[in-house]
């Protein structure tokens, strides 16, 4: 063998789903984690929410479901709640394709739970699999399908040949060593870039490798200053920092916390009058971030969630209107009784918007493919599905169709393109890897991180405007010539070192904050995700689209297209 | 705060005492009581000693890369609350990798060795 035929960077349910598609397909796979296969990553940390038709699930047999639900209404809803920015190819082919790979996931063994309340759609459509599960079948899966992997290995660049990718150089974190796997098709399934972000919902990895390595290897990125913010998380103290425990308690379950400034007043309704707190969660996120622009936040720079107009006992029938908690308070790994107590005994608690999940990412088409011969992406790694705005349970369809076509599809162009052509870029390659580690006196990666995250953090907020974006970008190019060439290492131990590991995701940090503020400074009327406090009306609803053009990231706008449901019909 | 770590390097049974930055330094949202014991470890290896290894993803207690053994028994440190003078020792020793580090794959029979891959250069 002369290499694998198909590479998979990153082992959530995207990339484990095209593993094994791929595999299925006879083709020879390797994945490749930065972290532990069914371990790392966001599925794991995902509600659970598979969005699927009325009609598909009456087909699968599933009772009470909607048969006058139909695919065509599932479409209709993800395209307006993007407010008409999402590419509708895209979108179709997962609207049309979950049916199937839900089939495939109950013939896997997991058992979804019909989902009765799915806020934002039009139908109560959809599925429950808790994120634990999905992980826990998709890597059993593809563990019995043949898939072999590679772990603590952080993918930096891909190699080429002079007919495109021809595999991924990087480090392995156990043995520090640098090294060139070589592979016919190479499948990005790396998520999205919200570790960039100081406040987030998302485990730490998501700086955005895959969007860089896709950059530099000749792909576009589409929409990149989309993220969707996750309102009410907790921001104090420390330990509950982006956990989404009070929106839980509140709004998420129906339950009618009030958002209050400083000044005791419900804000939302200036926003949204008709329905205050359960406005879209954009709005709430939108909302809550103007109020602290304004200076009327609270005091570790979020809002006020108060249950205090409600009766006092409201929150002891949470365990039985929630699965997510047990009787004695745990969630998830923590126990909440005190925060319990605290809203009980009438306090309010500080909450902010979380950066939550990238809805802008790596421009590929309905089978993964991007403008890089033999580069596939997938899942929250590959951008345009949802426009501005997501609806629950929709990335968890997404993931499942995405990650099945871009595998097959990765495993076809294997098929074709046949043995790898010689590499031109192992080299220069290797040697940008190990500057950090060899040089001896320079930036430390981790002061450089924090600067990085203060940066999207003001600047990329729920709410924008060109003068902080400006500024943001000037020193994010500042950065980029000053900072990254001396990124140094502190401890020059190859094994387990966490200061490299940490200079390597700086240097992807760097592309996708560039790309990110790229398209927030040339979007300059507020849609969904991304409002502008200077924002003008939009005269024509364009995608925003970042590609390296002589080493320089360079944006441009390119109208959207309505090929099956036009804007007008609004 | 005070956090008490048994390392176990090159076999030394000993445990090592740190003293954490004041939170504010630490730009900690609070004191050291509301942080967890993750969020310790983090602060220590970007502060005091570059060289510490551990493991830390989803930070509300699920995926488990970063169980340890805190003061006696084996949970996930991101959900764990500090306190003064906390002990925290690897999982199991017999799967020790470095310092916190634990092998906790869980696809180790499908693993390709990097030293046996026939394209490590």
């Amino acid at each position: 063998m002369a290499g694998w035929d198909v590479i998979v960077i990153g082992s959530g349910a995207a990339g484990l789903a095209a593993a094994r598609h791929a595999r299925i397909q006879g083709a020879e796979v390797l994945v490749v984690n930065k972290g532990l296969v069914g371990r790392t990553g966001a599925t794991i940390t995902s509600g659970g929410g598979i969005s699927v038709s009325g009609e598909a699930l009456a087909r699968l047999g599933f009772a009470g479901a909607d048969p006058g639900d139909r695919v065509q209404d599932f479409f209709e809803d993800i395209v307006r709640s993007g407010y008409f920015l999402c590419d509708q190819t895209l979108v179709a082919a997962i609207a049309e394709g979950v049916e199937e790979d839900l089939a495939d996931l109950i013939s896997l063994g997991v058992k979804p739970k019909v989902s009765r309340r799915a806020p934002g759609h039009s139908s109560g459509r959809g599925v429950l699999v808790p994120g634990p599960e999905l992980q826990k079948g998709m890597t059993a899966a593809a563990l019995a399908s043949g898939v072999k992997f590679r772990e603590d290995f952080v993918s930096a660049e891909l190699l080429q040949s002079d007919a495109g990718v021809s595999g991924i150089i990087g480090l392995d974190r156990r043995t520090g060593d640098v090294e060139a796997i070589e592979a016919s098709a190479v499948v990005i399934a790396t998520g999205g870039t919200t570790s960039n972000w100081a406040l987030r919902t998302a485990p730490e990895e998501l700086v955005g490798e895959g969007h860089a390595m896709a950059l530099h290897g000749g792909a576009e990125l589409i929409d990149m200053e989309m993220l969707q913010f996750l309102p009410c998380c907790a921001i104090a103290p420390e330990m509950w920092r982006g956990i989404q425990i009070p929106w839980i308690l509140g709004p998420q379950s129906g339950v009618r916390a009030w958002l209050l400034n400083r000044y005791g007043e419900r804000f939302l309704g200036r926003w949204d009058a008709q329905n205050m707190e359960l406005a879209t969660r954009d709005v709430v996120a939108a909302a809550s971030a103007a109020e602290v622009l304004a200076g009327r936040g609270s005091p570790n720079g979020g809002v006020y969630l108060s249950w205090a107009h409600l009766p006092r006992d409201i929150l002891d029938q949470m365990p039985g209107w929630s699965k997510s908690f047990s009787d004695d308070w745990r969630y998830q790994g923590f126990d909440v009784a005190p925060l319990i107590d605290r809203i009980r005994a009438g306090h309010a608690i500080e909450v902010a918007p979380a950066a939550h999940f990238s809805l802008g990412g790596i421009r590929a088409d309905a089978d993964g493919a991007t403008a890089a011969a033999g580069l596939f992406a997938c899942g929250e790694a590959a951008g345009g599905v949802h426009g501005g705005n997501r609806l629950s349970g929709n990335a968890g369809a997404q993931i499942l169709v995405q990650g099945r076509r871009a595998g097959r599809a990765a495993a076809r162009h294997a098929r074709r393109v046949g043995s790898i052509r010689p590499e031109v870029n192992w080299r220069g390659a290797r040697e940008r890897i190990e500057a950090p580690l060899l040089r001896n006196d320079g930036v430390a990666p981790a002061e450089l991180q924090r600067r990085l995250a203060a940066i999207s953090e003001a600047a990329l907020a729920p709410i924008r405007d060109a003068q902080r974006l400006t500024d943001a970008l000037d020193e994010i190019r500042a950065i980029r010539e000053d900072a990254l060439p001396r990124l140094a290492a502190r401890s020059h131990d190859r094994s387990h070192n966490r200061d490299w590991a940490d200079a390597l995701a700086c240097n992807a940090s760097v592309s996708v904050v560039e790309a990110a503020l790229l398209g927030a400074l040339a979007r300059e009327s507020s849609l969904g995700a991304h409002q502008r406090s200077d924002g003008v009306a939009a005269s024509t609803l364009d995608h925003g689209l970042c590609r390296l053009v002589e080493g320089q990231t360079r944006h441009r706008s390119e109208p959207v297209q309505f090929p099956f449901l036009s804007q007008e019909t609004r | 705060m005070e956090i008490r770590l048994r390392l176990g390097r090159s076999g030394d049974p000993g445990i090592t005492s740190y003293q954490l930055p004041a939170p504010a330094e630490a730009g900690l949202s609070g004191d050291w009581q509301g942080a967890s014991v993750s969020t310790a470890l983090q602060v220590l290896q970007r502060d005091v000693d570059p060289s510490l290894a551990y493991a830390l993803s989803c930070r509300r207690g699920l995926c488990n890369v970063c169980a340890m053994r805190i003061d006696g028994d084996v949970r996930t440190a991101c959900t764990t609350p500090m306190r003064d003078g906390i002990l925290v020792e690897p999982a199991r020793d017999s799967i020790q990798i470095r310092d916190m580090l634990v092998e906790l794959s869980l696809v180790r029979k499908a693993r390709v060795p990097s030293k046996e891959h026939p394209h490590a250069r």
